[in-house]
């Protein structure tokens, strides 16, 4: 395995810290950047998080030029204290109405291609305690200052916030190391030099982002690394180290649903391009089992795998980006 | 009426257009553990703060109290100094996670202090905002080690190496909006240690308690009586010892705080509750210590002081009732320096010394249209007489 990419397209947010220069860069490029965020029931996380971005990336630096907030329908407060600290703010289910409604954080981003305006897009999970604007500013940096630099995705340092909120040692990326990895060295050793390929922060083109397909759950990280992969070269990916990210713990089971989804598309990935024949289709129930009274109980998860088109091949997009090029010509 | 007064009560809009860099400001430093002697990292972080905000020097003193002065527009002006201290009580380990909502914000160390610290680092932006200069250098400073042991030692040290004369002083806390303290209680705070030997089973019937020792030491102390003038008080704040339910305790630890408006007074019962200890320690067998860690003498104002009047007239205009009470903190030693200040309050809140400590976030803008008030009374003069 040739591991140039590790040394030449890993970054530091420090590398990117001098905003100005970022601005002046954007401005001379003349390219707009959004930030999205997909929600569903942060109504502790999501006021911190806007206002950090709006005063540090939007008043004292225009870097950014949009803060959406992409909700799935959440019952807390969670849209009233977006749209009150200044987010545009929509409902998935709201936006394209034509199509069937999907429910997962990749509908949200995939819906986001269509309501934001950006050239870049900042896609940051929701739930990041100790956010801060280098989650944003050093994903951008790579794609405003290395032309061939199309996507690049965030790793971190994992503390976790524990349930007696002492900090434990790093003991996320669970999923990654039992899973992503192995797959990735059995089929695309390249790829295992992404440090945390599922990580929930990432940023590029949307030149890039249109033209892939999006699964609408969990399996949306992985799709993308392998789709960009496929189609424009591991030269167009960058990572950033963001150092530390403190996010909620999940639990075995869900991380096992979560391995579930990412399996699922990763032999799909590996079916089109050829590499694998599956001669049946894969199950759509992830089965756990728990105990009650003594007695092993399944606990079934219908996972359907849905996945959308690239965004490029809905009519509506395709009016809307003509309408905003005839406007601008 | 005096031009501050006038002006003040339509900062708030202008100062709440911004909320997004002062609730930044609040959230990222209070953010950085900062427990006394540990203040560091909060410290670099408030001077990074303040040279992205242009501010023309920033530097930290000998004693690493973080500084930054905007120069005012006459050199022959003294100072206006504007400080918070930066420590808080939470040690390091906790989770420093703030959650803001819509109206409120919390989180540990929120109320005391991370959000005097918050605005003070974003007055440069603040003044810019309301397009404000000054006569005065404002001299913008977090202090280090206020706080319990710290007994004020970054304030003292700031005060006791500045070079030149300094023309007023605002002290700026969290909690609670409304407060105007400009007088401070003598205080003496003390801990006493009591240790009763070397943990062995065999003796442990015969051995005396560590705690019920305390407990004679309460006992006694409160038996004292004191004054009602001069105004006098003793607070017994904190107690912890043993290791279980079922063992007695071996070690045990009393802190408390003697206060008062006499330094005479002070000394007096301070020497009452030593003899209170020697006596128990000669009649026990048990090491019992009194040490103390912190004091301050009682230094004030007068309410007729043209700072204190200007003050209150501030917090009126804006529609709060100032309540002036004593304050044992970073006030006295601008006092007890001769140097006019007052301590003025941010907002309302809840639960101030606990982990979900929480702010009101609307109160906050009149809170902070305050202290501009108040800046811009000393600039123009009321405690130059």
């Amino acid at each position: 395995m040739d591991n140039t990419w590790l040394t030449t397209n890993t970054f530091h947010h420090s590398d990117f810290r001098d905003l100005d220069h970022l601005v002046k860069i954007k401005r001379r490029r003349n390219i707009s950047i959004s930030l999205c965020f997909p929600t569903l029931n942060e109504e502790k996380t999501i006021a911190k998080e806007i206002i950090i971005m709006k005063s540090e990336l939007m008043t004292r630096y225009p870097l950014l030029d949009e803060i959406v907030v992409i909700d799935s329908g959440s019952v807390d407060r969670t849209v009233e204290i977006a749209r009150n600290y200044g987010a545009d703010v929509y409902l998935a289910a709201d936006i394209l109405p034509r199509l069937e409604p999907f429910k997962g954080k990749g509908e949200n981003l995939w819906k986001a291609l269509y309501i934001t305006k950006g050239d870049i897009i900042v896609y940051l999970d929701a739930d990041i305690k100790n956010i801060h604007h280098r989650f944003a500013y050093g994903l951008i940096g790579p794609l405003l200052i290395h032309d061939h630099i199309k996507y690049s995705k965030a790793f971190y340092e994992r503390p976790i916030a524990g349930g007696e909120r002492k900090f434990r040692p790093s003991g996320g990326g669970r999923v990654t190391e039992l899973v992503v990895r192995p797959l990735f060295s059995l089929f695309f050793p390249d790829l295992t030099q992404i440090i945390q390929p599922i990580s929930g922060e990432y940023a590029g083109y949307r030149e890039i982002f249109e033209k892939i397909s999006f699964p609408i759950g969990y399996g949306i990280e992985t799709s993308m690394i392998f789709d960009i992969y496929e189609k424009w070269g591991l030269n167009t990916i960058a990572q950033v180290d963001l150092d530390r990210r403190v996010h909620r713990n999940q639990s075995t089971k869900a991380l096992g649903r979560m391995a579930f989804v990412i399996l699922k598309t990763f032999c799909s990935r590996m079916e089109s391009c050829g590499i694998i024949d599956m001669h049946n289709p894969t199950f759509k129930e992830m089965i756990q089992y728990n105990i009650l009274s003594n007695v092993y109980q399944p606990h079934i998860t219908q996972i359907d795998g849905h996945e959308r088109p690239p965004m490029i091949e809905i009519p509506e997009y395709r009016n809307k980006l003509k309408k905003r090029w005839l406007a601008n010509n | 009426m005096e031009d501050y007064l006038e002006k003040v009560p339509g900062f708030v809009e202008r100062i709440k257009a911004i909320q997004e860099v002062i609730l930044t400001n609040i959230v990222l430093i209070g953010q950085i553990p900062a427990p006394t002697y540990k203040e560091r990292k909060r410290a670099e972080f408030f001077l990074d703060r303040l040279s992205e905000f242009q501010v023309d020097e920033c530097s930290s003193d000998e004693y690493h109290n973080p500084i930054g002065i905007i120069r005012g527009t006459d050199n022959d002006t003294p100072p206006i100094f504007v400080v918070a201290h930066l420590d808080t009580f939470f040690k390091e380990d906790i989770a420093y996670h703030y959650t803001l909502k819509k109206n409120y914000l919390s989180g540990p160390g929120l109320l005391d202090n991370s959000v005097g610290v918050g605005v003070l680092v974003s007055l440069p932006e603040i003044f810019r905002a309301l397009d404000l200069r000054f006569k005065s250098d404002i001299v913008l400073a977090g202090v280090v080690q206020s706080i319990g042991r710290g007994n004020l030692r970054g304030m003292r040290s700031l005060l006791k190496t500045w070079p030149g004369p300094i023309r007023g002083g605002v002290c700026i806390e969290g909690f609670e909006l409304g407060r105007l303290n400009y007088f401070s209680d003598g205080m003496i705070r003390c801990e006493i240690d009591c240790v009763v030997g070397l943990y062995d089973d065999t003796k442990e019937k015969r051995r005396a308690n560590a705690i019920l020792i305390l407990n004679e030491v309460i006992n006694q102390t409160l038996q004292l009586s004191l004054p009602q003038r001069p105004r006098t008080k003793i607070v017994i704040g904190k107690i912890s010892g043993g290791f279980n339910h079922g063992k007695i305790a071996p070690r045990a630890k009393l802190g408390f705080e003697v206060r008062s408006d006499s330094d005479d007074m002070l000394k007096s019962v301070f020497g009452e509750i030593k003899d209170i200890v020697d006596g128990i320690d000669h009649e026990h067998d048990v090491s019992l210590k009194l040490k103390t860690v912190s004091n301050l003498r009682a230094t004030r104002l007068q309410f007729n002081h043209p700072l204190v009047k200007s003050a209150a007239g501030v917090i009126k205009n804006l529609g709060i009732k100032p309540v002036g009470q004593p304050t044992e903190s970073e006030l006295s030693i601008f006092l007890s320096h001769g140097i006019p200040a007052v301590t003025l309050g941010v907002s309302r809140g809840k639960y101030m010394l606990m982990e979900n400590a929480t702010m009101e976030i609307e109160p906050m803008f009149k809170g902070i249209a305050q202290i501009i008030g108040v800046i811009m009374a000393i600039d123009s003069g009321v405690c130059d007489g």
